[in-house]
């Protein structure tokens, strides 16, 4: 499945409720559905924000594909070059730290298996797999820490 | 996917300056700056305890962290004011655990456990000019 998107939020969404819906159809666990999504809403979100400069006139390529193995989203851009994967996960936030950066890369790496980045030409091609596994998509998760509860 | 956004003030007087912000349905990039806008004119009040209640909440990324993490601030600042969570759905609570995110705020199982806490704990500052 081919998307093409101009570089606005709602043509964001348009694409992540696509993917919603051919995943569902797929009859992927809603668990991995979540994870997609918030993975090409993360990814389609930095692309509109800085590759395109929210300029409506221009358009971003995302590709759906779903194979036995893995679901396959693919960006491209024709953007400055930029390689997502090169940023580096932020740190447990302190009490006075600032405003959150990079948590959507963060948060993409968690709940996709591998990303990949390449240059095409004048493009930007992003990669995100995730592995259609239900043992591994649990066996990634169950070590998280747990969150605070009743102060 | 939309976002309702319901904003009510605590009729307890015990929770006086306390609000409730109800969000039903997604925040996300497109969804986020209406929060924002209405979240920054509820805060222009003497609002000193912000409840966030997510149980209809089904999705969230980091649009929307970024929007509790400005919450949490301007709560801070008021001088012992605190952002809260209450009736987190799991995949939201996911997101939350994955980041790590937002140290000084508070995540509750549900209204019962954050009355309990506001129950126990100092009265923050109210906001510069209303009277204590």
């Amino acid at each position: 499945m081919t998307l093409e998107l101009h570089a606005t939020p709602a043509e964001v969404m348009r694409g992540v409720e696509t993917l919603q819906d051919f995943a569902r159809a797929q009859g992927l666990p809603e668990r991995t559905i979540f994870g997609l999504a918030l993975a090409l809403e993360e990814c389609g979100s930095n692309v509109v924000n800085h590759a395109l400069q929210r300029d409506a006139q221009k358009q971003f390529q995302v590709v759906i594909e779903h194979t036995h193995h893995a679901f396959v989203i693919e960006l491209r851009d024709g953007g400055p070059e930029f390689d997502p994967t090169a940023a580096v996960d932020r740190k447990p936030q302190a009490e006075d730290d600032d405003l959150p950066g990079g948590w959507g890369i963060q948060l993409v790496r968690r709940y996709t298996d591998e990303i990949h980045y390449a240059r095409d030409g004048n493009e930007n091609v992003l990669r995100l797999i995730k592995r259609v596994n239900p043992s591994a998509d649990e066996k990634k998760l169950k070590n998280e820490p747990k969150p605070s509860t009743g102060h | 996917m939309p976002l309702s956004i319901q904003i009510q003030n605590n009729s307890n007087p015990a929770h006086a300056g306390a609000v409730t912000i109800k969000l039903i349905g997604s925040l996300d990039t497109e969804t986020a700056p209406e929060l924002e806008r209405q979240m920054t004119s509820c805060l222009a009040g003497p609002v000193n305890d912000l409840v966030f209640d997510l149980a209809g909440l089904s999705f969230v990324s980091s649009a929307g962290l970024r929007l509790f993490q400005v919450a949490r601030k301007q709560m801070v600042a008021r001088g012992g004011g605190r952002a809260s969570f209450i009736n987190m759905q799991p995949q939201v609570e996911e997101v939350f655990v994955i980041i790590q995110s937002l140290p000084g705020i508070g995540v509750f199982k549900d209204l019962e456990a954050l009355d309990r806490y506001l129950a126990t704990r100092p009265r923050p500052n109210l906001w510069p000019g209303t009277q204590k």
